[in-house]
């Protein structure tokens, strides 16, 4: 009998999300085929890659980062130093300051700051609060509500608080809400089936299914996202056919091989490169491994994986 | 592996209500049966209009467009003897949710619905009977083989005829009910798909009773490799069942709110 070749198109599709306004608004999801499976049929909207910038403005950077904005000294000027890099589709400003357990900055000090950030930059915004559920909860709401209309992406609501900021992000200012769940399939389905129940709409839905480093449990990581994929697509799951942005600078920057000095491990060569080179890895692997996005630290990372997505797709 | 498919058996002529709703072109109480299945979960509603003989087509074809429209396409499963109102209803058919089934072919006198369903690029369910119940396996499964090669030589995919075994009452035939069991655990091996009217086992049976019976069949037929069933989907505990085994099958992804989705 010939061989008849069978496309892996499925008849199911991730998702279409468009994250910000006007011209500089991008759309993720949309795809009906594996991860950068091209010749099965084309990828609706290649992965966006996003870049990462905190409340703390330059002294959060790691020294290797600095250098790239210099002359910047708020987060706003960072905002937009960082929207003028190759390869930024999307900016994430991740508001750690607010930690209670950290410096404890008051919530109108940070919503100011993303007032001042979105006045300043027209890319379309990511919001990640400080990961105390408590703060969180007032802090992604009055963020919410601050820049209502942009049309942004809060991460996170999780299992915790998930009706606080499902109701304030997704019902009360219709932004796009991130369902965040810690490399745990089933939690990640139930939580978009939780979100759509309190009737936030599916299609304003997106998923942080967790992430790591490459390396660190990493493993996990992959086949979770390969499961979602496969029970979205070939299963035809509408409950998890949302698309998947990953925050892969947050978990990237804290391993030692992002961290150690030279001084320390002189065997390990260059700080700057292996930190580059293990938020490029990580990147790219969960971008084979189905995210629609991915949020990154390192200019010259940003760069290298907009360059692979743009060769690939 | 699909989810399994449950194939809503509620508007059916030998009721009542619906044999006068259809008679008198009555949409509520066909409409509200519909809506019944669906909210409980049913993937295909199947359409019972009886022989049919008189207005069949205009019948079939008013059923079709009428739950259709209201309900986003459902997918369909025409019931009748009357081949003429099958082809009416399919030419009204919206497939965007999922190909029409023609209900139903058998080895014998209604072979003739396989090339229905074929020149329509239609489901076709196929009875493992001729003339009568089959006496064992060896007929069954060669009635199975003339109906695939019959829907083969059309030029049907294999997967588009779901093999019904018969499904057989337990008060009388309690001593049948392991062939049938092994009958599907055949067509699955073959990589068929199979359905049935599963509830029949339980005819007879108090009320309270149908339901456990209902589920632990479907469990054990599931098992088998069973991919369908034309069920009452307002059975809570038989839906309870169903979502537990697409679990267990790995057919579906677990959530702990994977009962009310």
């Amino acid at each position: 009998m010939p061989f008849t070749g069978k496309s892996g198109k499925f008849s199911a599709k991730i998702n279409t999300v468009t994250v910000g306004t006007g011209d500089k608004a991008i759309t993720i999801g949309g795809e009906n085929v594996l991860p950068f499976y091209t010749f099965d049929d084309a990828i609706a909207n290649a992965p966006k890659v996003g870049i990462e910038i905190t409340d703390g403005g330059m002294d959060n950077e790691p020294e290797c980062v600095k250098k790239y904005y210099e002359g910047c000294s708020t987060a706003v000027d960072m905002a937009k130093k960082a929207a003028t890099f190759e390869g930024v589709d999307f900016l994430s400003i991740r508001l750690e300051g607010g930690d209670p357990n950290g410096e404890n900055k008051p919530t109108e000090e940070l919503v100011q700051i993303l007032k001042d950030i979105a006045d300043a930059v027209d890319l379309p915004l990511v919001v990640c609060g400080c990961k105390n559920v408590e703060k969180d909860g007032e802090l992604l709401d009055k963020a919410s509500s601050a820049l209502a209309g942009k049309n942004v992406i809060v991460l996170s609501a999780r299992e915790e608080d998930y009706k606080t900021i499902g109701a304030s992000a997704g019902l009360a200012y219709k932004q796009i809400v991130g369902a965040e769940s810690a490399v745990d399939i089933n939690l990640a389905k139930q939580l978009n089936v939780l979100l759509t129940q309190l009737g936030v709409n599916g299609q304003s839905i997106v998923m942080n299914v967790g992430s790591a480093a490459a390396g660190y449990g990493f493993e996990y990581v992959v086949s979770t996202m390969d499961r979602v994929k496969a029970a979205a697509l070939s299963q035809s799951d509408a409950t998890l056919q949302m698309p998947i942005i990953t925050p892969v600078a947050s978990e990237v920057w804290g391993v030692k091989e992002a961290m150690a000095s030279e001084a320390d491990m002189p065997e390990w060569g260059s700080l700057e490169e292996r930190a580059v080179d293990m938020e490029i890895e990580t990147a790219a692997a969960v971008l084979a491994s189905g995210s629609n996005a991915v949020i990154l630290r390192h200019p010259e990372s940003v760069k290298t994986i907009s360059q692979l997505i743009k060769e690939l797709v | 592996m699909a989810k399994f498919v449950t194939i809503g058996e509620r508007i059916h002529c030998i009721s009542p209500v619906i044999r006068k709703a259809m008679a008198e072109r009555d949409p509520e109480p066909i409409l509200k049966r519909a809506k019944e299945q669906l909210d409980a979960g049913a993937t295909y509603l199947d359409v019972n209009i009886g022989p049919a003989e008189s207005d069949g087509e205009d019948l079939m074809k008013w059923a079709v467009q009428l739950l259709q429209s209201e309900f986003d396409n459902v997918p369909l499963a025409l019931d009748t003897a009357n081949k003429k109102a099958i082809e009416a209803g399919i030419s009204v058919y919206n497939r965007a949710k999922g190909k029409p089934i023609v209900n139903s072919a058998d080895a014998g006198g209604r072979i003739e619905n396989i090339d229905l369903a074929a020149a329509n690029d239609a489901i076709v369910i196929a009875l493992c009977s001729a003339e009568g119940i089959a006496a064992d396996n060896d007929e069954r499964m060669m009635h199975c083989q003339n109906m695939l090669e019959r829907g083969l030589e059309h030029g049907m995919e294999p997967t588009d005829l779901w093999f019904d075994p018969l499904f057989l009452v337990v008060k009388g035939m309690q001593d049948k009910q392991m062939e049938v069991l092994e009958a599907i655990k055949m067509f699955s091996d073959m990589g068929l798909n199979s359905t049935g009217g599963l509830s029949n086992n339980s005819n007879g049976m108090p009320k309270h009773i149908r339901p456990i019976m209902d589920s632990a069949l479907v469990a054990m037929a599931m098992m088998q490799g069973l991919t369908s069933a034309i069920v009452n989907p307002c059975d809570l505990r038989l839906m309870e069942t169903i979502k537990s085994c697409d679990v267990f099958k790995n057919n579906t992804l677990y959530a702990d709110s994977y009962l009310e989705i």
